[in-house]
């Protein structure tokens, strides 16, 4: 492999690599706001200046400047290298750069920080950036000195709508253009531009139209600082309380990879940002993905209940296999559920098919929406592969219906709230006995003979295979909310009081078993922590 | 009836060969409220005893650990709480050795000032308890009424009469009061002409004498061996000061002698902390002729030290600066270090490691009178039950700084 010198480091390098993509690579970060390395190359920021050594016996390129003489008082006239935007400049064998080395790179450094801060607002206390603001880091890394300019800032518009999502604060932007080379690169809309020039220059919407396209929420997490503001997480929460979960997007089958943020004090999930994987999704996510995580706190079942009446999850737990154990195994349906991960649907599986043998097997989930062809997939369930492979004999929700009218299935377990149709609900609340494990207040939910709160994936662990066949885990944030367990928790206590013999009391035992019964693939991490890790840097 | 066994005589009749077990403390005015000492008494002689500590052990140095670097400056307080700013100046000045900053004059012979009369508050305190518990009351009375003009000045300086948490990091947190010297210089009068008092109520006092001479002997190897440092070691006759053998904070500008005694006794021990009384007014008074009316008490270095309050609320340069170091610590760069300075009751280490980010890694203390009071058991073994009382008192144990 190539390589180059880095601060007299040598750096290996791949064929096309802009220095700052090899450096990074390497672990060394050059910094930079306007560089992303899901986007083109702008080279407007001028913060990520290296300098360029000449190759052997040839000049330096030079620029005349006039610097100033404290002791003399004069200006003195003088030369200094020409630096070069690392993110631009394309890395050559041999080459030697100097950056943290080099005394006019730092001088470069301090000095564009300065120029940025000229007319920043004194905002960090009011803004959603502040801890993990670039100009707040790179100010302690590479300027800290006060402010010298005495005049009164400029003034800019500020909380400007740019649709239903995005607020922007133009006297926080550094104009870095991240947001309009994401919308028009990515997103394919090229609703936003830059007016003006100087520092009177900001982002602007298009004539006419609205940041109303399907990834507007990602200019808000491309933005290096504060000045554009996700309507969803505005004042909700201070980024330094909130600790992050690595989780798998439960918008769709594209299973995106993820961190969830929430706030361990109270238990409250505040938002949903991307976790770089090049095999997935690489840096993005969808708003819809984004905003997916309010399913979390809103609509929930939270307490168990019998026949509509609120009751305690023990004895909930006694009627439902009350219910159970009467009903001969023929005439009892199992209903998996594409929405949960594949321990859930494992632990339904084992207690209805191994130890009730329960043939009619059935699997449920929300119904398909919009896909387009960056991100979105039109299946809207996060399992559906995964349910799949776990049985493949499952038929889809909806062919319950004829057995139900036949009378050859009077009862029914199922896993998640969510149904096809409205007769199938009507149909499935005459049941002698339907026994529904739920996240959400879904159709099934109200008409269920026993319901039992399940909980969300936020709350446990999970594995989840996307539309590719990618098997991936995603973690548990918070703990299980109101009377809620894990569904599979809530299958094992079930079994129990049905007088069946449970092996599987903890979480890596039921994973242990499921791998022996479908092999590596349907309890095991791929691919979603290739890269993951750096995702925070590579903002 | 049995015959009598006629050979055996009366006398070699044993009696029961129990020993007596005395239990002292932790609820024991004597044993500071803190220690307790299970003795194996045979009549009034101690044959065995053992020292047990902990009962005020609060977990300091595991909160410091979750904290900023700053935040833990409240912690060290409540270490030795009779003289929480030599505590501060030690746990600052190890920050400082991490970071490689060296703090202006002005605050060198602040800190000085402060810290001496720290320490003769310490030693006012020790010496007049240990009086006090022989059953003098009034040296006792005395020499707290001393204390408290030196904790006026403090209150004056730094607000808080007791736990200061006036050392910062890179400096102090607030420069001298306008009319400090002035203060303590009437101050260290009045402190010296106390203790001349209380030495002419003492030293002509046969009782008090003869419970702490040849009381509590330890030999200087033996007290080296235990870890022994500070007023307690030097009462052996070892000349062991950090201020002297390891300058730290400009104290080699500094003229003033080391105090040792001769036979390393209870009485030796309060004889040492007497004299560095008058060594530490000493030290203040050159201190005060060194401190500049004007200039910064604060290393110029916008990473550590925070800003000004108008500069936070005007420019975003200082707001940042300011949030910097609240929000997330001020940054010690990994790496680990072994600080150590004189405090009251000898070398007070900071084991210190950091991991690069705003919070400690791990805080270790080293605290003296630990050390010290693991040699009670020594000193006692052998002595009278009465002569716990002024050995353990000589030793000055301090339980927030022993157990932590």
């Amino acid at each position: 492999m190539p390589s180059f010198k880095l601060d007299d480091r040598e750096i290996p390098f791949e064929k096309g690599d802009t220095i700052i993509r090899a450096a990074q690579r390497a672990g060394i970060d050059i910094p930079h706001y306007c560089w992303h390395p899901g986007l083109s190359v702008a080279a407007n920021c001028r913060m990520c200046l290296v300098e360029v050594l000449p190759p052997p016996g040839r000049p330096a390129l030079q620029l005349n400047v006039l610097n100033y003489d404290a002791q003399s008082g004069q200006y003195i006239s003088q030369t200094k290298p020409k630096l070069q935007p690392a993110c631009q400049q394309a890395v050559a064998e041999g080459m030697e750069v100097k950056s943290d080395s080099s005394e006019h790179v730092r001088r470069a450094r301090s000095s564009v920080q300065e120029l940025l801060l000229l007319n920043h607002p004194v905002d960090c206390p009011i803004c959603d950036q502040a801890g993990e603001c670039r100009l707040q880091d790179y100010w302690l890394e590479h300027q800290h000195d006060a402010k010298k300019m005495t005049d009164e800032p400029v003034h800019k518009p500020k909380a400007v709508v740019f649709g239903p999502t995005i607020v922007y604060d133009a006297e926080r932007c550094i104009v870095c253009t991240r947001c309009v080379r994401f919308c028009e690169e990515v997103a394919k809309d090229p609703v936003l531009s830059v007016r003006e020039r100087g520092n009177l220059n900001e982002i602007v919407l298009a004539p006419g139209r609205q940041l109303d396209h399907g990834y507007t929420l990602m200019t808000e997490y491309v933005c290096p600082v504060g000045a554009l503001t996700a309507v969803d997480f505005r004042f909700k929460a201070r980024v330094w309380f909130l600790r992050s979960a690595r989780t798998v997007c439960q918008g769709c089958a594209t299973g995106c990879n993820a961190y969830l943020d929430y706030d361990p004090r109270v238990d409250r999930v505040h938002r949903h940002r991307p976790r770089e994987n090049a095999q997935v999704n690489g840096y993005w996510m969808c708003d819809e993905g984004m905003l997916d995580y309010q399913r979390v706190h809103a609509n929930r079942v939270l307490t168990a209940s019998v026949g509509g009446q609120a009751s305690v999850l023990t004895s909930a737990l006694d009627s439902a296999a009350l219910l159970l154990k009467d009903c001969p195994p023929q005439k009892l349906a199992i209903v998996l559920s594409a929405q949960h991960s594949n321990e859930d649907n494992f632990a339904l599986l084992k207690l209805g098919r191994d130890d009730l043998k329960v043939s009619q097997l059935f699997f449920g989930g929300k119904a398909p929406g919009t896909a387009d062809d960056v991100l979105r997939n039109a299946d809207k369930n996060p399992n559906t592969a995964g349910v799949k492979k776990l049985a493949p004999t499952a038929r889809p929700l909806a062919e319950l219906k004829t057995l139900v009218e036949t009378g050859a299935i009077t009862h029914a377990l199922v896993l998640g709230a969510d149904a096809p149709t409205p007769d199938l609900v009507q149909m499935l609340g005459k049941l002698k006995g339907l026994v529904v494990l739920a996240v959400e207040k879904g159709p099934l939910a109200s008409v269920a003979s026993v319901l039992l709160p399940a909980s969300s994936w936020a709350e446990s662990e999970g594995t989840f295979v996307n539309a590719r066949g990618l098997s991936q885990q995603s973690d548990s944030a918070i703990k299980p909310q109101g009377d809620s367990r894990p569904a599979w928790k809530l299958i094992a206590a079930l079994a129990v009081r049905m007088g069946l013999a449970v092996d599987w009391r903890k979480l890596d035992q039921l994973e242990q078993s499921m791998r022996k019964a479908v092999g590596a693939g349907a309890g095991q991490t791929t691919g979603a922590s290739a890269g993951g890790a750096s995702a925070g840097g590579a903002q | 009836m049995e015959p009598l066994d006629l050979e055996h005589q009366e006398s070699e009749i044993e009696l029961a060969g129990e020993p007596m077990l005395l239990n002292v403390g932790p609820a024991h005015p004597a044993m500071h409220g803190t220690v307790r000492c299970v003795m194996e008494l045979s009549g009034e002689t101690i044959e065995r005893v053992d020292v047990q500590v902990g009962y005020l052990h609060r977990g300091f140095e595991k909160m410091c650990e979750r904290g900023t670097w700053t935040q833990v400056f409240p912690y060290v307080d409540r270490c030795n709480y009779i003289s929480p700013m030599l505590n501060n100046v030690g746990f600052a000045l190890a920050c400082e050795k991490m970071l490689g900053i060296e703090v202006p004059a002005r605050c060198a012979y602040y800190r000085i000032a402060l810290g001496e009369l720290a320490r003769i508050s310490d030693h006012l305190t020790c010496d007049g308890a240990m009086a006090m518990e022989l059953g003098a009351f009034t040296p006792f009375l005395w020499m707290i009424k001393a204390r408290e003009m030196i904790w006026d000045v403090m209150e004056e300086e730094t607000g808080a009469r007791l736990t200061h948490s006036f050392g910062r990091i890179g400096g102090m947190a607030k420069p001298p009061t306008a009319g400090f010297k002035e203060t303590v210089r009437a101050t260290v009068d009045q402190v010296l002409s106390v203790v001349d008092e209380v030495e002419q109520l003492l030293l002509g006092n046969r009782i008090f004498l003869d419970r702490l001479q040849n009381i509590g002997i330890i030999s200087a190897e033996d007290a080296i061996s235990l870890g022994w440092t500070g007023p307690c070691l030097r009462a052996c006759g070892v000349p062991y000061d950090v201020r002297k053998s390891h300058p730290y904070g400009r104290y080699d500008e500094f003229d003033f002698e080391v105090p040792v005694g001769t036979t390393g006794d209870c009485f030796d021990r309060f004889m040492v902390r007497i004299a560095e009384i008058r060594q530490s007014a000493s030290i203040i008074r050159q201190a005060l002729e060194k401190l500049s009316d004007s200039g910064s008490v604060n290393v110029d270095d916008p990473r550590v030290v925070l800003p000004e309050k108008n500069e936070v609320y005007t420019t975003i340069e200082g707001t940042i600066r300011h949030f910097k170091i609240v929000m997330e610590g001020l940054k010690i760069p990994a790496g680990e270090v072994y600080s150590y300075t004189e405090g009251g009751n000898g070398e007070l280490g900071f084991y210190l490691v950091s991991d690069g980010s705003g919070t400690p890694y791990r805080v270790r203390i080293r605290p003296p009178c630990f050390l010290v009071t693991a040699g009670l058991g020594k000193i006692i073994t052998g002595a009278m039950m009465s002569d716990v009382v002024p050995c353990f008192g000589s030793l000055n144990m301090i339980g927030g700084e022993c157990d932590r």
